[in-house]
């Protein structure tokens, strides 16, 4: 007959786990490996939209209408969604860990709920936005570009949609089966 | 920066074996798992550090960031619901290794069918955190956790008796 006390006593039993030798080291590192991460993705995100109003001025788009809305609608759809994947890691960041774990849920499905919304209303919308932008340029690219070029801008479109299309329903998944845990308990 | 780094050292030097088994109890003694969880409370400890304002104690709170992580992290990490890596577990001598070793891996097994508060307070009290700190930690009142510890205590010895896993 086993009662808890033998299962505590098993418990304790265990072997103590040492601390990693240089453990701290390798925490300071990550977090600095984490830091430079993030500057990187900084410096692509202002880089691509650099590039983007560098284009804008290029063809001249404020020249014609179909362009200029075209051209406007992607900018405005990739900077919407740059500001609310930032704020959303701002809101993660400056969330307490050291608050009881009661809080902590409610906070984080606070938190899960928003990136639902985000995911599956916000995203789909911009994602149709930026889309609408692109085929409104086709007519354009197609009079200006070679052939081939403009084949190769088409297929290469298509197949980056697709990607980030796969790449938001991964992450949707991974986050709705966090909000389900934290709604479980 | 140096006495952040002095104070984190020795933080981490104290409280990274009680991080360690706690982490463990939440991933069914998966050790590989448990070590990318324990890096992950001390990331955690780290950037929290200069916000501790010794409202609570200090191992209140270190135990506060376990449980939230490990309530988060498990279900971003590879499931280990199959796989526990109990062998990489070493039996103290005095106990024959294949007795522990199944009364462990049940252990574990049955604190991995309880919900994630239930864990919570299960590995803390396992852990002999007197049950006020546990109330501090998961946020609930000393009553509360009184009765919740007595019903988690039945239901574990009856789960680890009847061996199913």
């Amino acid at each position: 007959m086993i009662n808890f006390e033998d299962l505590k006593s098993q418990w304790e039993k265990q072997p103590e786990a040492k601390a990693p030798e240089n453990g701290t080291e390798s925490i300071v590192v990550k977090i600095n490996a984490m830091r430079k991460k993030q500057l990187i993705t900084n410096i692509i995100l202002v880089a691509t939209l650099l590039v983007l109003i560098g284009f804008f001025f290029y063809v001249m788009a404020y020249r014609d209408q179909v362009v200029l809305w075209g051209l406007l609608t992607m900018m405005t759809a990739l900077l919407v969604r740059i500001a609310i994947e930032i704020r959303s890691v701002r809101v993660l960041r400056r969330l307490n860990n050291g608050l009881d774990a009661k809080q902590f849920k409610v906070r984080m499905t606070r938190y899960y709920e928003q990136r639902k919304i985000i995911h599956v209303i916000l995203t789909p919308l911009i994602l149709i936005a930026y889309c609408w932008g692109f085929v409104r340029l086709l007519p354009a690219f197609k009079a200006n570009l070679s052939s081939g070029f403009y084949t190769y801008i088409l297929v290469s479109s298509i197949v980056l949609i697709v990607f980030f299309t796969v790449f938001i329903g991964y992450h949707l998944r991974k986050e709705l089966q966090i909000l389900k845990t934290l709604k479980e308990t | 920066m140096k006495l952040k780094q002095d104070q984190f050292e020795q933080l981490y030097q104290t409280h990274y074996p009680k991080v360690m088994r706690l982490c463990m109890g939440y991933v069914k003694g998966d050790v590989d798992l448990a070590k990318d969880l324990a890096q992950e409370v001390f990331i955690k400890v780290w950037e929290n550090l200069g916000s501790f304002r010794n409202e609570s104690a200090v191992g209140t709170w270190i135990y506060r960031i376990t449980v939230n992580t490990c309530l988060v992290q498990i279900r971003m990490k590879r499931s280990s619901q199959d796989t526990v890596a109990i062998d990489q577990l070493r039996a103290p001598e005095e106990v024959t290794d294949h007795d522990y070793e199944k009364h462990l891996k049940q252990l574990y097994a049955c604190i991995n069918k309880l919900d994630p508060t239930a864990k919570g307070i299960i590995l803390l009290e396992l852990e002999g955190l007197p049950q006020k700190e546990i109330a501090a930690v998961m946020g609930l009142s000393h009553e509360a956790v009184r009765v919740r510890i007595h019903r988690i205590k039945n239901k574990l010895t009856k789960c680890v008796q009847d061996d199913k896993l």
